[in-house]
C-alpha cells in the first residue's frame, strides 16, 4: 500500500441535545455525543433555523442577519434558485399563499412574533411543496426521489430536534412515513439496470400522514416562550402543550479542530520532561479540555478552551452562526453563552492565540486583564456561565497555559534579529521595519510597538485607527493590545476583528494609514520580513501510521487520567477526581470514532466504563476500592494502548 | 446560474438505452474549448452536504492551469450520462456505478480513496443491539432496508451475504426471504429505519457507525460481513487527454501531502488516495453481472483485458 497520511481532524464531542430552559424554571439534561456530519437541510429550512436562532439572541435582535438569510445568495450547491426568497416564489404560486411579503414586512417592522410565524408557515409548506412536487412524478420510477429527500431535508428542521424530542411518538410515527415514502417513488436504476417500481398508494398514505401534521402543528403561528431573558422561539408542534425546549444549535455551526492542527509546543516536554510528572500542569491540561468548567449552553455543546484555542493557538473553522462574524472568531459577551453577561454589542472578535502566552500580557484583545488568573476566571465564570472554580483549578489552568511556547523558528534569532538563513528581501524589510515615520504615530516604527527584543510585542494597547467605532472622537475604546508576531503566519485573519486577510493586507493597510509611502519593493520586502519572523519550523501536528489521530487522543486522556492516581484517590479529593472523570470519560467513547478500525472501539469503551466504576466508588465514599479499580484501570491502559491506532 | 443550466441538461437523463458515447467528444479541448468539469453525486453520500466544491476546483486550477468547475448531477445515472456526451470529465463514485459506467461509456478509473488506513471496505448487516436475531438465518420472514439499489456497500454486497450462505438465490427477488425490502435512500437512513424500530434489520457501509450518535452506536450491532469491496474512487471519461489525465492524478494525489490534506473534506472525505487500475474493480463487476446489472458476457471481456495486461507487463 502507498504512503498515506492520515487527514488530521480531529473530532471534538457535541453535546446534541440539553435542556436550556423550560416554562418555568431551568432544567439541565445533556445528553453527549461525538460530532457526526451535520444532515443536510434544504436552504429555506437552514435559513429558518439560523433566523430562530438569531430571534433568540434578543433582545438586541440582528435584523440585518436575518434579512442576510432570506435575501443573499444561497452557497449551498446544487439549486435552481438564487436566495431563499426566490425558493418560496413557486411554493407560494402552488398553495396559493404570500409568504414573502408577510416575512418582509416583519423583518421591516422588527416584529419577532410575527416574523417567527411566518417563517414556521412557508418550512411546512416547503415542505409539503416538494411532496407535491414528487406526487406529479410518479408515473416514472425515481424520478420522484430527488423531491421526496428535498422534501425531508426541509421538514428536517421541525423533526430533527424538536418533534423527536417533545413529541416522540409522532417522531416515529412521521419517520415511518418518511421512509415508505422514499420507498415507493422506486428507482430509475442506471442503464436500466437496479430499477424499483414506484408505489403510489403508499406514497399517498405516507403524504397524508405528513401532511395532517404539518397542517395541524406548523401553519396557525410559531411556539413562543417569555422567559427571564426574553422571547425564545423554537418550531415546536403546537398540539404538544408544554413542554422542555431541546437546546438547539442552528446549522453551519463548526466546532471541529482546525484541520491542519496546530502543534503544541509546552516549555517542559521541549525540556524533556513528562507532564503526568507534573500533576498541577496535567490537571490544567484537562481542564482545558473540559467542558465541565463552563455552563450552558457552553458545556452542553462540548465547548472548551481547546475548541477556540486548538493546541494553545487558534481554531480558524470555529463558526457559530448569529455568534461569529466570521469562521475563527466568537462574541463571548453576547446573549448566547451568558444572557446574564450579554454586553447588548456585536462585537465578535477573531481568536487570538495563546502560543508564548507568559510573554504576551496582559490578556484580552484590548489587553483588559494584567493578571491570567483573573482572566481566566472571567472567562469561565461571565463569559461562558461556570461555577466559580476552585483555587487548585485555576492554579492548574494558569500552570499548564503558562507552558505555551512559540514554535521555534530557524529564521530567528532569541533576541529577535534574522539568522543567516533570512532572505535578502527580508534583510531589507528589516530594516524597514525599523524606520521610524514621522507620520507613524509622532515618529514611530513598526518595532517601536513590535518590539523584536521582546517577541515583537510591547505589552501596550494602542489606538492605530483599525476600528472607527467611537462613542465620542475623543473616546478610548479603540485601543488594542500589540499582537506578538511570533508565529503569526499561521494565525490569519489578522486585527482584533479579522478584518484583514493576510499578512500582505497588513502591510498594505498599514503603509495606507501611516503614509509610509512605501515603494513596491519595499512594500514585498516588508511583507517577506514579517512572514520570515512569523514563521515556524513545525507549524502543524503531522499525523501518519504510528501518530494518529486516535493515539493523539489516547496519550492526552491517559495522561489527565494519572493525577486520579498520584493526586486524587490518595487525598480523598472527590470533587476534582469526579470532574476529572466526568471530562475523560465522554472523551473516551467519542474519540473511539477516530479509530483507525473502529471494531477496536470496545477496548475503549472498557477503559471508559472503568472510569465510571471509579467514579460511582468515589461518590460512595469507598476510597480503597476506587484504589483497586484505578490499578485495574492502568493494567487495561497498559494492556490496550499498544493495540490501538 | 451556470450550475441550474448543467442541471437542466442532465435532468431528462436517467433513462434507458439512452446512455452512450457521443461521437463529437473528440473535437473537445478541455482547457480551451471548455473548462475541466468534475461532477459530483449527492447520493454517493446523502448523509453529508457536499462541501464548498469550489475550493477543490480553485486547487486544481492552480495545479493544472486550466480553468476548472464543479458540478453537481442529480444522480448517478446523471453522471455517468454526463461522462458519455462529454459534458463532464471526471466524476466520483462507488465500485457498482463505476463498472457500470465503464460498461456503459468507457469510463476509465484513476484513483481509489484510501479511508482509516484501507483501500477496501465492507457491507454490514445490522440489528437492534437487544435484538433477538443472531444470524442471518434468523432474518427469513422479517423485514430489511438497505440504502439504494446503486450502492454495492448498501445494497448489492449485504444481499449476496444472504446468497452465499444459501438462504436465496441471486435471480429471487429478496421478498421470498425477507416480510419487506425497503430502500431508504442512505446508510444512515436504513440503520435508523432499524433504531427506530420500522425494520428488524439493516444492509449498510460499515462506516455508517460514522454517522450516528453514540447513542445510536449502542444500540446496534452487526450480524455478518460482506467480501470487502474496493474503495469508492475517482473516474474519467473516455478520450480525455491522457497527458491532463496524468496531471490531473498527481495533482489528487498530492492531496495525500499534509499541506494539502484539508482540500480532501471537499472531496468526500477520505485519508487520501492510490492509483487504482479497472481490474480492481473485477470482483464488483462479478457481482454486478450475478444479480442482472451487467451482462455475463462483460466478464469475459474483462478476463481479455486483464491477460493482455499481463502479457505487456
Amino acid at each position: 500500500m502507498s504512503d498515506i497520511h492520515i487527514k488530521g481532524n480531529r473530532s471534538r464531542r457535541l453535546f446534541v441535545m440539553g435542556t436550556i430552559l423550560v416554562l418555568l424554571g431551568i432544567t439541565v439534561y445533556i445528553t453527549r455525543a461525538h460530532i457526526v456530519p451535520e444532515q443536510p437541510l434544504h436552504p429555506v429550512s437552514g435559513a429558518y433555523l439560523r433566523s430562530t436562532f438569531y430571534l433568540n439572541l434578543g433582545p438586541q435582535i440582528n435584523w440585518g442577519l436575518i434579512e442576510q438569510e432570506y435575501s443573499s445568495e444561497i452557497t449551498e450547491e446544487g439549486y435552481a434558485f438564487v436566495t431563499v426568497y426566490e425558493a418560496l416564489e413557486p411554493i407560494e404560486g402552488i398553495f396559493d399563499v404570500e409568504l414573502i411579503i408577510p416575512i418582509q414586512e416583519a423583518i421591516h417592522n422588527q416584529d419577532a412574533t410575527a416574523f417567527f410565524d411566518a417563517t414556521t408557515r412557508a418550512n411546512s409548506l416547503a415542505t409539503r411543496y416538494y411532496i407535491r412536487l414528487a406526487e406529479t412524478r410518479l408515473d416514472q420510477p425515481g424520478a420522484a426521489l430527488n423531491d421526496v429527500q428535498t422534501a425531508q431535508q426541509v421538514y428536517r428542521a421541525f423533526g430533527q430536534d424538536f418533534i423527536s424530542s417533545v413529541d416522540p411518538e409522532a417522531f416515529r410515527q412521521l419517520g415511518f412515513a418518511w421512509l415508505n415514502m422514499t420507498n415507493s417513488v422506486g428507482n430509475s436504476g442506471l442503464g436500466g439496470a437496479g430499477s424499483t417500481a414506484t408505489n403510489p398508494d403508499q406514497f399517498m398514505e405516507a403524504k397524508t400522514i405528513i401532511e395532517d401534521y404539518l397542517i395541524t402543528n406548523f401553519e396557525n403561528g410559531g411556539y413562543v416562550i417569555d422567559t427571564a431573558v426574553g422571547q425564545r422561539f423554537a418550531p415546536i408542534p403546537m398540539s404538544v402543550g408544554e413542554v422542555t425546549i431541546p437546546l438547539w444549535t442552528p446549522p453551519g455551526m463548526n466546532l471541529n479542530d482546525q484541520d491542519p492542527l496546530p502543534l503544541l509546543r509546552l516549555n517542559f516536554e521541549a525540556q524533556g520532561f513528562e507532564e503526568s510528572d507534573i500533576p498541577l500542569v496535567a490537571y490544567g491540561d484537562m481542564l482545558f479540555d473540559s467542558p465541565e468548567i463552563f455552563g450552558d449552553p457552553a458545556r452542553s455543546m462540548g465547548i472548551t478552551c481547546s475548541t477556540c484555542h486548538n493546541r494553545s493557538d487558534i481554531n480558524q473553522a470555529f463558526f457559530i452562526p448569529g455568534v461569529s462574524h466570521q469562521p475563527g472568531a466568537a462574541d463571548v459577551d453576547g446573549a448566547f453563552f451568558n444572557p446574564y453577561f450579554n454586553d447588548q454589542r456585536f462585537d465578535s472578535l477573531d481568536i487570538p492565540t495563546l502560543r508564548g502566552l507568559r510573554f504576551t500580557g496582559p490578556y484580552g484583545r484590548d489587553g483588559r486583564f494584567a493578571s491570567l488568573r483573573e482572566f481566566t476566571r472571567n472567562v469561565i465564570i461571565n463569559e461562558f456561565a461556570g461555577e466559580e472554580p476552585t483555587e487548585f483549578m485555576l492554579d492548574a489552568l494558569v500552570a499548564y497555559m503558562l507552558e505555551f511556547d512559540f514554535q521555534p523558528n530557524s529564521y530567528l534569532n532569541p533576541n529577535g534579529t534574522l539568522t543567516d538563513l533570512a532572505s535578502d528581501s527580508a534583510v531589507r524589510g528589516e530594516v524597514i521595519f525599523n524606520t521610524e515615520y514621522d507620520s507613524m504615530m509622532d515618529g514611530m516604527s513598526c518595532a517601536s510597538c513590535h518590539t523584536p527584543g521582546s517577541h515583537f510585542a510591547d505589552g501596550n494597547q494602542w489606538d492605530i485607527g483599525s476600528s472607527d467605532n467611537y462613542s465620542h472622537p475623543n473616546a478610548y475604546e479603540n485601543f488594542f493590545d500589540t499582537p506578538t508576531l511570533l508565529n503569526v503566519v499561521y494565525t490569519a485573519p489578522y486585527f482584533h476583528d479579522g478584518s484583514l486577510d493576510t499578512l500582505e493586507d497588513v502591510v498594505n493597510w498599514k503603509n495606507e494609514q501611516f503614509e509610509m509611502n512605501l515603494t513596491d519593493q519595499e512594500l514585498t520586502d516588508l511583507v517577506e520580513y514579517v512572514t520570515t519572523i512569523g514563521a515556524a519550523d513545525e507549524p502543524y501536528e503531522i499525523f501518519d501510521e504510528e501518530n494518529t489521530l486516535f493515539r493523539l487522543a489516547w496519550a492526552e486522556l491517559t495522561t489527565f487520567a494519572t493525577t486520579l492516581g498520584s493526586q486524587h484517590i490518595p487525598q480523598q479529593d472527590a470533587y476534582h477526581a469526579i470532574l476529572l472523570i466526568d471530562t475523560i470519560a465522554p472523551d473516551f467513547r467519542a474519540d473511539a470514532s477516530g479509530l483507525q478500525n473502529y471494531d477496536d472501539a470496545w477496548m475503549v469503551f472498557e477503559v471508559a466504563d472503568k472510569l465510571d466504576e471509579i467514579k460511582t466508588a468515589i461518590e460512595q465514599g469507598d476510597w480503597e476500592l476506587a484504589q483497586t479499580l484505578y490499578d485495574e484501570y492502568e493494567a487495561l491502559v497498559e494492556e490496550y494502548g499498544p493495540q490501538l491506532r | 446560474m451556470i450550475l441550474s443550466l448543467f442541471l437542466g441538461l442532465l435532468m431528462g437523463v436517467g433513462l434507458p438505452g439512452v446512455l452512450a458515447q457521443s461521437s463529437n467528444c473528440e473535437d473537445i479541448e478541455v482547457g480551451v474549448d471548455r473548462p475541466l468539469n468534475l461532477v459530483y453525486i449527492p447520493q454517493e453520500n446523502p448523509e453529508k452536504l457536499i462541501g464548498d466544491i469550489t475550493e477543490i476546483s480553485s486547487y486544481l486550477e492552480g495545479e493544472l492551469g486550466i480553468p476548472v468547475e464543479g458540478f453537481v448531477a442529480l444522480d448517478h445515472a446523471a453522471a455517468v450520462e454526463a461522462l458519455g456526451n462529454c459534458s463532464a470529465d471526471v466524476s466520483f463514485m462507488g465500485g457498482l456505478p463505476y463498472v457500470m459506467a465503464h460498461e456503459l461509456v468507457g469510463a476509465e478509473v484513476i484513483l481509489g480513496e484510501v479511508y482509516r488506513g484501507n483501500e477496501i471496505y465492507y457491507g454490514r448487516i445490522f440489528v437492534l443491539a437487544d435484538s433477538d436475531i443472531e444470524t442471518i438465518e434468523d432474518l427469513e420472514g422479517r423485514s430489511i432496508a438497505f440504502a439504494d439499489p446503486i450502492s454495492e456497500s448498501g445494497y448489492l454486497y449485504p444481499l449476496d451475504i444472504f446468497v452465499q450462505a444459501g438462504l436465496l438465490d441471486a435471480e429471487d427477488d429478496p421478498q421470498e426471504f425477507f416480510s419487506s425490502v425497503y430502500f431508504a435512500g442512505g446508510y444512515q437512513q436504513a440503520v435508523e429505519a432499524v433504531i427506530n424500530g420500522f425494520v428488524d434489520a439493516a444492509g449498510a457501509n460499515q462506516y455508517v457507525t460514522l454517522s450516528l450518535q453514540p447513542q445510536q452506536l449502542e444500540e446496534i450491532r452487526w450480524i455478518a460481513e460482506s467480501d470487502p469491496i474496493p474503495s469508492h474512487n475517482v473516474i474519467v471519461r473516455q478520450g480525455l487527454d491522457e497527458e491532463l489525465v496524468e496531471d490531473f492524478t498527481e495533482a489528487m494525489l498530492q492531496l495525500n501531502e499534509p499541506e494539502f490534506q484539508y482540500l480532501l473534506q471537499y472531496v468526500f472525505s477520505p485519508d487520501g488516495y492510490v492509483r487504482v487500475s479497472d481490474d480492481a474493480y473485477d470482483g464488483v463487476r462479478e457481482i454486478a453481472v450475478r444479480y442482472g446489472f451487467l451482462e455475463e458476457d462483460v466478464l469475459d471481456e474483462a478476463n481479455e483485458d486483464d491477460a493482455t495486461e499481463d502479457t505487456d507487463d
